[in-house]
C-alpha cells in the first residue's frame, strides 16, 4: 500500500474514532439516550409488580409458584427480546419488508421462538418442581407446576411474538430504526403480559 | 424468482433453537436459583405486598441498563475500539453513563412503588422503598457491570460474538443479584 493513502486511512480512521466518542460515547449522550426507556421499563414493572402483589392468594395456594416466576417472566427477555432483536437484522437485510405469513424468515423466526418457549417451559417446571423438594421445601407437583409454565409461555409468547412483529415492520415503515424501538418495548410490554398470563395460567390450574 | 423460493432461509426453526437453547438452560437454572432465594422467604415476602410490586421492577434495572452496557461495549470492540480495558473512554463514559441511569431508575421505582402500594392502601414509607432500592441497586450495579465488562472482553478476546453470549447471561444475573441484593437490603434495615 503506497505510504500516503495509508496516511489518509489512518487520519481518517482516528477522525472517525474522535467522531464517535464525542457523538455516541459521551456520558450525557447515553444518559439521554437510554434513560427515557429505561424509565419507562420501570413503570412497565411496577404494573407487572402490582400483579404480581394481587397473586398473593395463588401464592399460598400454589406452593412453588413464587419458584417459577422469575423463570416465567426471564422469557420474555431471553426469547422475545432476541426475536425483536432478530426481526430488526431481518428486515436490515431485507429479508422481511411485510407481515406476509407465507415468509418463511418470518415465520421460522416466530416458530423457532415459541418451540423455545415451551421447552424451556417444560424444563423450567419440572426443575423448578424437583429443586424447591430437594432443598425440602414444599412443591404443588410437578405437573401442576409444568402445566403453568407451559400455559403462561406460550400464551405470552404468542402474543409478544405478534406484537414483535407488527412493532418492527410497522416501525420499519414509519421510518424509524426497530433496533431502537422493538427491544425496549418487548423488555416493557413482556413484563406485563407475562406477569398477566402467569396470573391467569395459575388461576386456571388452581381450578383444575 | 423460482430460485428464490427454493433457497433455504436465512433463519431455520433449528437453528434459532439449536443457537438459543444452550444458553436460556443456564438462564433457566439461573431463574430457578433465583426463585429458591424468593421462596426461601416467601412467607415474609407475602407478608409485604409493597416489596412485591417493588421486586419486578427493581431487579429488572441492572439487566436492562447492564444489556445496553453489554451492547455498547460489543459493538465498540466490533469497531476495534476496545484495545486497552483501563484507559478506554467507551468503556468508563458507557459504566458511569449506565450507572447514573440505573440510579435515576431506582429513585423512580421508589417513587412509583410508593405511589401504588399507597393507593392499595398497604403503604411503605418513601424513605424506606427509596433506601432498600439505592442499597439493592448499588449492589446489583456493580456485580453486573464488572461481570458485563469482563464477559465482552473475555468473549471478544476467544473469538465469540459479544452479542450472542453477554445479554442473556447479563439479565439472568441481573435478577438474581437484584433479589439477592433486596433480600440484604431488608436485612440491612432491619425489616426481614
Amino acid at each position: 500500500m503506497p505510504p500516503e493513502s495509508q496516511r489518509d486511512e489512518d487520519i481518517f480512521e482516528s477522525q472517525y474514532i474522535d467522531k464517535y466518542l464525542s457523538e455516541y460515547a459521551s456520558v450525557s449522550s447515553i444518559v439521554r439516550e437510554a434513560l427515557p426507556f429505561e424509565l419507562i421499563a420501570t413503570v412497565g414493572g411496577v404494573i407487572a409488580g402490582i400483579i404480581f402483589s394481587g397473586m398473593t392468594a395463588e401464592l399460598e395456594m400454589i406452593p412453588g409458584l413464587l419458584v417459577i416466576y422469575p423463570g416465567v417472566l426471564g422469557l420474555r427477555g431471553n426469547i422475545s427480546s432476541t426475536l425483536g432483536s432478530r426481526l430488526g437484522s431481518a428486515i436490515h437485510l431485507g429479508l422481511i419488508t411485510d407481515l406476509d405469513r407465507r415468509n418463511p424468515e418470518l415465520m421460522n423466526n416466530i416458530y423457532g421462538s415459541l418451540i423455545l418457549s415451551v421447552i424451556i417451559a417444560i424444563v423450567l417446571g419440572v426443575l423448578g418442581h424437583y429443586v424447591t423438594l430437594a432443598l425440602g421445601f414444599e412443591s404443588a407437583g410437578v405437573l401442576k407446576l409444568t402445566l403453568i409454565c407451559v400455559i403462561s409461555a406460550f400464551t405470552s409468547g404468542i402474543i409478544l411474538s405478534i406484537i414483535a412483529a407488527l412493532l418492527a415492520i410497522g416501525m420499519f415503515r414509519f421510518g424509524f430504526d426497530p433496533d431502537n424501538v422493538v427491544t425496549p418495548s418487548i423488555a416493557t410490554l413482556g413484563d406485563i403480559v407475562s406477569m398477566l398470563m402467569l396470573f391467569i395460567s395459575a388461576k386456571l390450574v388452581v381450578m383444575l | 424468482m423460482t430460485k428464490e423460493e427454493h433457497q433455504t432461509p436465512y433463519y431455520t426453526i433449528e437453528g434459532i433453537i439449536q443457537r438459543g437453547l444452550p444458553v436460556l438452560i443456564i438462564t433457566c437454572i439461573m431463574s430457578i436459583l433465583v426463585g429458591q432465594i424468593l421462596n426461601s422467604r416467601e412467607e415474609s415476602l407475602i407478608s409485604m405486598p409493597a416489596i412485591l410490586i417493588l421486586i419486578p421492577s427493581l431487579i429488572k434495572i441492572g439487566g436492562d441498563t447492564g444489556s445496553m452496557l453489554g451492547a455498547r461495549l460489543s459493538s465498540a470492540l466490533h469497531m476495534g475500539l476496545g484495545d486497552n480495558l483501563r484507559s478506554n473512554p467507551v468503556v468508563r463514559n458507557s459504566v458511569i453513563a449506565a450507572s447514573i441511569v440505573g440510579f435515576i431508575s431506582s429513585i423512580s421505582v421508589s417513587i412509583l412503588v410508593f405511589l401504588a402500594s399507597s393507593l392499595f392502601g398497604f403503604g411503605m414509607p418513601l424513605l424506606t422503598l427509596l433506601q432498600i432500592s439505592l442499597i439493592a441497586v448499588a449492589i446489583e450495579l456493580a456485580v453486573v457491570y464488572s461481570a458485563t465488562v469482563a464477559i465482552a472482553f473475555a468473549s471478544h478476546r476467544f473469538g465469540i460474538d459479544p452479542d450472542d453470549t453477554v445479554i442473556p447471561f447479563i439479565a439472568s444475573l441481573g435478577d438474581l443479584v437484584g433479589v439477592a441484593g433486596i433480600l440484604i437490603a431488608l436485612n440491612l434495615l432491619e425489616i426481614l
